[in-house]
């Protein structure tokens, strides 16, 4: 077993029941690294999950302490919890695309607003795959998925000058972030300084569904053809790919802080307390 | 004892306070908006926390994650917010939280009208969420006095069974004055017959045994226990499963520790039944006032009238209704809701007969009428709107 699933997994998860060849490994990889780095233990961490494929692979894989919430109300379920835990232990969910950006937007939204000091790992897999792979609020225009059998024709949030990162900062985010799946160092660096920062923050990482979008999409189930076919659109140097691409990076660092949640409302009880004490 | 006159929605919000809530999170809808804007204002004082919610799904999510964590958690709403909690209230059922959800009823469907009574969720107050394999619990105050002591109970209940309980008042309850008598010492707390159950932690390794038990802790998170909860089935230490033989015990934990804990949660009031009345009323909340002061009136002209308060409506307390009678169910609804219990669970060879009213409450006279009528072997006369052309 892997270094990092002996000392931060429960090994009765491990090996994950996704599909073989699935992009989903990745980018829980990249999130353990993240927290090794950090020297950050199994106490530290309270480890959340939505429902789809990334919840449901992900859900009580942490040797700490596990949840999991209905679809898209996870975020919810963490604003309640962030006022119970401590101050220093951190919060980390686990989600799909469809959980964060659709059915879960409002509340992902309210999260952001009332800046919950949480850390959300958006891995998107550009549409619902664990029910079989019907397009979502990410996937490519044009696609072809069991609910767009003529193209995917639905507007998404991710193009036509329209990026839901770019709604989550508006609406107050303190740290946003985008990569693929097939990206090293920099993603786990970017997941680092989003666990870090004492706040909302989001890390949105694209992987590869080789069993249903890219068997559709691409026409082909080899993981090699979806792997090659993400990293030839990470940040592409070549000029002629063509339709999409992914721009990856720290997408928004603020730079000041804005009061967290719970320690907000807690500093206001005792200040109200205070009050009526005197 | 603290003496007040105040309203049912001040009388829950004192009893969560007493019961040590420490978490609420709301949306404000008539005519439950008191308890919200209450508890923004008691919450505070005793350390706890006000969170308004940006919609009903979120209000009973954030209870339930804090009660996760460990907080003592309520919400309250009406029919349109309650039927939101739906998908919550099947997590907390499911993954066994502790929560109180109160319902001050008002009359619907839909949103109805805000500010007149209703008894409409008798049935989705059994099934508030779905996928079955689960008994709820839930309280039916009828006075301010007695929404203070059974949201008490509520608390005190959430916590022995771990599970979320409905407080399902009605908006001549919530929005009511009455006197208010709020205990203070440890005698008056015993006198008024008032628990409080502390919050245990669940260190594991078995987050859910396949018991039907009570008082077995819940998941509480933070603590590096390695417990996990979750909407899907859990195995004995929480991992998810899609093996039947888990759900089955899953099915077996949920509804058990209800049904065979039953004599804890039961709670009702027999008004003149020892000389086996011909008639019987049954009611719940408001109307069950009116019943009462109509046994009297019946009994005054000589009528062998008796009647039925259930304080707790489910589970269901079959056991009350052993009698052979005329049953007649009083509610606030005009399709029947709770007569279609009371038909099935009276012995062979009973009637059973609905009086429903739609936004106010029936009036004494009508119910000794009634109750005259079926002695008399005639049956119950039509509301007029049903035989109106619309």
């Amino acid at each position: 077993m892997d270094y990092l699933a002996e000392k931060f997994l429960k090994a009765r998860k491990i090996p994950s029941t996704a599909c073989s060849g699935c992009g989903l490994g990745q980018v829980h990889k990249k999130v353990l690294l993240a927290i090794d780095d950090l020297g950050l233990e199994s106490a530290d961490i309270v480890w959340g999950t939505g429902i789809g494929c990334a919840g449901r692979q992900t859900f009580n894989t942490w040797k700490g302490d596990n949840f999991a919430g209905t679809h898209g109300r996870v975020y919810a379920l963490a604003t309640g919890l962030r006022l119970a835990l401590k101050p220093e232990q951190k919060m980390i969910l686990t989600v799909g695309d469809g959980d964060a950006f659709g059915i879960g937007l409002l509340h992902l939204l309210h999260a952001v607003r009332r800046n919950v000091d949480m850390t959300v790992i958006v891995a998107d897999n550009f549409g619902y795959q664990s029910t079989g792979g019907q397009y979502g609020y990410t996937t490519p225009s044009g696609a072809v998925t069991d609910s767009s059998p003529y193209g995917m024709h639905d507007p998404n949030w991710v193009q036509d000058g329209r990026d839901i990162l770019d709604i989550l900062k508006s609406a107050g985010a303190g740290f946003l972030a985008r990569h693929t799946s097939v990206e090293g160092h920099n993603a786990v660096e970017s997941i680092k300084q989003a666990i870090r920062y004492k706040g909302f923050s989001l890390v949105h990482i694209i992987y590869p569904c080789v069993t249903n979008f890219f068997g559709k999409a691409l026409g082909s189930r080899k993981p090699v053809d979806a792997y090659r076919w993400l990293k030839a659109r990470t940040n592409p140097k070549q000029q002629d790919i063509q339709g999409i691409t992914f721009t990856t990076g720290i997408y928004y660092q603020s730079t000041s802080e804005r009061q967290e949640f719970s320690e907000q409302l807690r500093g206001f009880t005792e200040r109200v307390q205070k009050r009526c004490q005197s | 004892m603290k003496r007040l006159f105040d309203t049912g929605n001040a009388a829950i919000t004192e009893a969560a306070i007493f019961a040590g809530c420490k978490l609420f999170a709301g949306y404000p809808i008539t005519p439950a908006t008191e308890i919200a804007e209450n508890m923004s204002r008691r919450l505070p004082q005793v350390g706890g926390f006000y969170v308004q919610a940006e919609d009903e799904l979120a209000a009973l999510h954030i209870c339930i994650g804090g009660s996760l964590g460990g907080l003592k958690a309520m919400t309250s709403t009406s029919g349109p917010g309650y039927i939101l909690f739906a998908d919550p209230y099947g997590w907390a059922l499911g993954s066994e939280i502790p929560v109180v959800v109160v319902n001050a009823q008002r009359v619907g469907p839909v949103s109805g009208i805000t500010g007149a009574p209703g008894q409409g969720e008798f049935y989705l107050s059994r099934y508030p969420t779905h996928g079955g394999n689960f008994e709820s619990i839930v309280l039916a105050p009828n006075s301010v006095q007695e929404a203070f002591q059974l949201t008490v109970e509520a608390f005190y209940l959430a916590e022995r069974f771990r599970m979320p309980i409905t407080v399902l008042a009605d908006q001549i309850v919530t929005d009511g004055w009455e006197t208010l008598l709020i205990p203070e010492t440890e005698a008056e707390i015993q006198a008024m017959g008032l628990k409080v159950a502390l919050r245990q932690i669940n260190y594991g390794p078995e987050f859910y045994p396949a018991t039907d038990e009570i008082d077995v802790p819940p998941v509480v998170l933070g603590h590096n226990t390695g417990a996990a909860c979750s909407d899907w089935t859990p195995t004995a230490e929480g991992f998810d499963t899609e093996e039947v033989e888990w759900q089955h015990k899953h099915a077996y934990r949920l509804i058990y520790k209800v049904r065979n804990n039953r004599s804890i949660i039961s709670q009702y009031e027999e008004f003149a039944l020892e000389d086996e009345p011909d008639v019987i009323f049954v009611a719940y909340g408001s109307p069950s006032r009116v019943v009462k002061s109509a046994v009297q009136a019946a009994r005054e002209q000589g009528l062998k009238v008796g009647g039925i308060r259930l304080v707790s409506i489910w589970p269901f307390p079959d056991e009350v209704f052993h009698r052979s009678a005329k049953y007649l169910s009083v509610e606030l609804n005009y399709d029947g809701q709770l007569v279609r219990e009371v038909q099935r669970a009276v012995p062979k060879g009973s009637e059973v007969h609905f009086l429903g009213r739609c936004g106010e409450l029936p009036k004494v006279l009508e119910l000794v009428e009634a109750a005259r009528t079926l002695i008399n072997g005639q049956p119950l006369k039509a509301i007029k709107w049903e035989r109106e052309a619309w």
